[in-house]
């Protein structure tokens, strides 16, 4: 076990495209860190370069307190699950995990006494001697998850190891893998592009664009406090809707409507009072939005807004809608997916709501749970 | 739909593949089991095809073909002929589709030696022989580089001695067949994933050991499949022999193929020449049914 450092990493290609632009990241002993970001926002190149499969241009990478850049893969001391599992068809489940002890030379006896205790606790023991390709795909997960344990190594890598499978095996393989990274207790850096992963997984969390490290902090924190638009478009499904405004008093004019803001907001954000008069960004979250009829009794302010549809999934409805305001690009890629073409915003309503596509209706918005942007910086206020 | 409409439709379904197939089936049957089934019919015979009314002969030919020193040096001959062919066919085609599939050779070069490597496959059997017959006589090309080299002190009749005559044609042979090799394999090679290695960088594989342990099996069914697919081609090879040595001197590059064509076009033994083939052919059979087998093991 070790802890990994990352100072000022970069790497530039040859047609100086630079993937990963001054990345500095320390990753504590036993710590589960989630490097996510869009896609081709470089955290796959990152862990590459971690494992040594990529050259780094310059900056620091330490694993256990030693310097690895110049040294090769196998000598850093990691071990890496891959997006395709990488496991090798002509050979058996036992072969596949001890493969790398019978790379170093180990014994035929030591090498069967470890995969039995690595089957065991990944429950493979029964698999053992098939081949990878008679496997379901949790279990050639839990084959390559063996592969890494059996080299009881000081860091995991973990490439978007979920991505093949699909959405319930998902779910059940996050849990375990979780729970097997506490039971080992091995600092772990895993890569996806999944914020549910992200959220649900890591101690920490590293939010990455276009090479560059936005924020890196507990999946809480992120959530609450994203330090610009980016992560706050990123993290939540749906995103949080963003909008363009002008902070006139204490209210915020938008399109046809006005949300006065109460005086905590100000407190909470004494930079907000600067951009009296100004354009600024606002951002709600769809959990943060409320069908007006629902909530008669929290005295909410409501907008108008126009049902374009509706998305029923039983425990709550995802309703999309458009209002009479200007929406703002985070720069997620995957977040445009989340709006139809007719519409601006989405809300997560609870599932007596009886709103249908194409009515209108009052929005009640929660202003305490509001976020601020600056327009052209898109950081938080 | 009626029961008779379905019942049509139903029997126009089950006839329509063969249908298709029935072009390809007559042709086959006309060109290659009829002769096959004539050829085997002749080595039954006493003067086939020589008289109107030949008269049955049992295994009278097989005798003695068999009883014939020549036929056991020919078939000696093509099973040396034919496992060095197979066995440098795919080494060297096994190192040139490795060095073909490397990043450490720069892309332009790799493009011109997949061009130069290539080309011997780009000539026909009878061009090979041709070039190999020149470049091999006794005051070609080879006998004064290797002269100029001090490898041999004097000039070397390659085609014309006995000692070295059956090795000159498995040499030109295994020159003019690699190629096969070496573009299978690098189609093969280029289809292993690059996980595949980038897991056992991780692992502390070194390059042997990626070859032993990734590589090769990975290639294994292209190996199997294009070895004996190469080993039932080398064996029926006749104008590259004919053309350089036409089975001589005294025998020494005498193989099943030229053995039978003598019997049959020199001799006039026409019966003698259908067992000799017919030997050929149960070879060819044998291996061909191996390379089924593989195939539906995959």
């Amino acid at each position: 076990m070790a802890e990994v450092i990352l100072e000022n990493i970069c790497k530039i290609y040859g047609n100086n495209f630079r993937a990963i632009d001054q990345l500095n990241l320390s990753v504590e002993d036993g710590e589960f860190l989630i490097l996510v970001g869009p896609s081709g926002c470089g955290k796959s190149t990152a862990l590459r370069m971690i494992a040594g499969l990529e050259d780094i241009t310059s900056g620091s990478l330490r694993i256990g307190g030693v310097d690895v850049v110049d040294m090769p893969p196998k000598d850093r001391d990691i071990a890496m699950v891959f997006q395709s599992y990488a496991l090798y068809p002509h050979m058996t489940v036992s072969e596949n995990i001890a493969f790398s002890m019978r790379l170093a030379g180990k014994p035929k006896a030591e090498r069967k006494k470890r995969v039995d205790e690595i089957a065991k606790t990944l429950q493979l023991t029964s698999l053992l001697d098939s081949k990878p390709a008679n496997l379901s795909g949790g279990q050639r997960q839990r084959v390559a998850m063996g592969r890494a344990m059996v080299r009881e190594p000081a860091a995991f890598l973990m490439d978007e190891p979920l991505s093949n499978l699909d959405a319930k095996l998902r779910v059940q393989m996050r849990a375990e893998i979780t729970s097997l990274q506490k039971q080992l207790g091995v600092t772990t850096i895993y890569v996806t592009h999944d914020q549910i992963e992200a959220m649900t997984m890591g101690d920490r969390v590293a939010v990455l664009k276009g090479g560059v490290l936005q924020q890196v902090d507990t999946p809480k924190r992120l959530y609450e406090s994203p330090v610009n638009a980016f992560v706050a478009g990123f993290i939540g499904s749906p995103s949080m809707n963003l909008f363009e405004a002008t902070l006139m008093g204490d209210e915020l004019m938008s399109g046809s409507f006005a949300i006065r803001l109460q005086d905590a907001a100000f407190v909470r954000r004494p930079g907000l009072r600067s951009y009296a008069g100004r354009k600024i960004v606002f951002g709600i979250r769809p959990e943060d939005l409320y069908d007006s009829s629902l909530e008669s009794g929290r005295k909410y302010q409501t907008i108008p807004a126009k049902v374009t549809s509706i998305e029923e999934l039983g425990s709550e409805h995802i309703v999309h809608l458009n209002i009479d305001a200007v929406r703002v690009d985070s720069g997620d890629p995957d977040a445009v997916d989340d709006f139809g073409l007719a519409s601006n915003a989405v809300a997560r309503f609870e599932p007596v709501s009886a709103v249908h596509s194409g009515s209108e209706i009052r929005l009640a918005v929660d202003d305490a749970k509001f976020h601020f942007f600056d327009p052209e910086t898109h950081l938080a206020i | 739909m009626t029961r008779q409409k379905r019942s049509h439709h139903r029997l126009k379904r089950a006839v329509a593949p063969y249908l298709y197939l029935s072009p390809s089936l007559l042709i086959i049957g006309l060109l290659m089991l009829l002769p096959m089934v004539t050829v085997i019919g002749y080595s039954f015979q006493n003067s086939a095809v020589l008289r109107r009314d030949p008269s049955f002969a049992g295994l009278k030919h097989y005798q003695a073909i068999f009883a014939d020193p020549v036929f056991w040096a020919s078939l000696w001959h093509t099973l040396y002929f034919t496992c060095m062919s197979v066995v440098f066919h795919m080494t060297i085609g096994m190192v040139f589709a490795l060095m073909l599939n490397s990043d450490r050779i720069n892309p332009t070069l790799r493009n011109i030696l997949r061009v130069l490597y290539i080309l011997p496959w780009l000539f026909t059997a009878v061009i090979i022989a041709v070039i190999w017959r020149l470049l091999l006589e006794p005051n070609g090309v080879v006998n004064s580089v290797l002269m100029q080299m001090g490898i041999i002190g004097s000039k070397v009749e390659w085609f014309s001695s006995p000692a070295t005559a059956l090795h000159a044609v498995t040499f030109a042979n295994i020159w003019a067949g690699y190629p096969l090799f070496m573009v299978s394999l690098l189609a093969g090679l280029q289809g292993i994933p690059r996980d595949f290695y980038e897991a056992a960088d991780i692992d502390g594989a070194k390059a042997y050991q990626k070859l032993i342990f990734i590589t090769i099996p990975q290639l294994m069914p292209i190996i199997i499949s294009i070895s004996l697919l190469d080993f039932i081609w080398t064996m029926q090879v006749f104008p590259l022999i004919w053309i350089t040595t036409g089975g001589g001197p005294i025998y020494s590059t005498e193989v099943l193929s030229t053995y039978t064509y003598k019997l049959a076009f020199s001799s006039y033994n026409l019966s003698q020449a259908s067992a000799s083939a017919v030997v050929i052919l149960l070879i060819s059979l044998g291996l061909t049914l191996l390379y089924i087998r593989c195939q539906k093991a995959r």
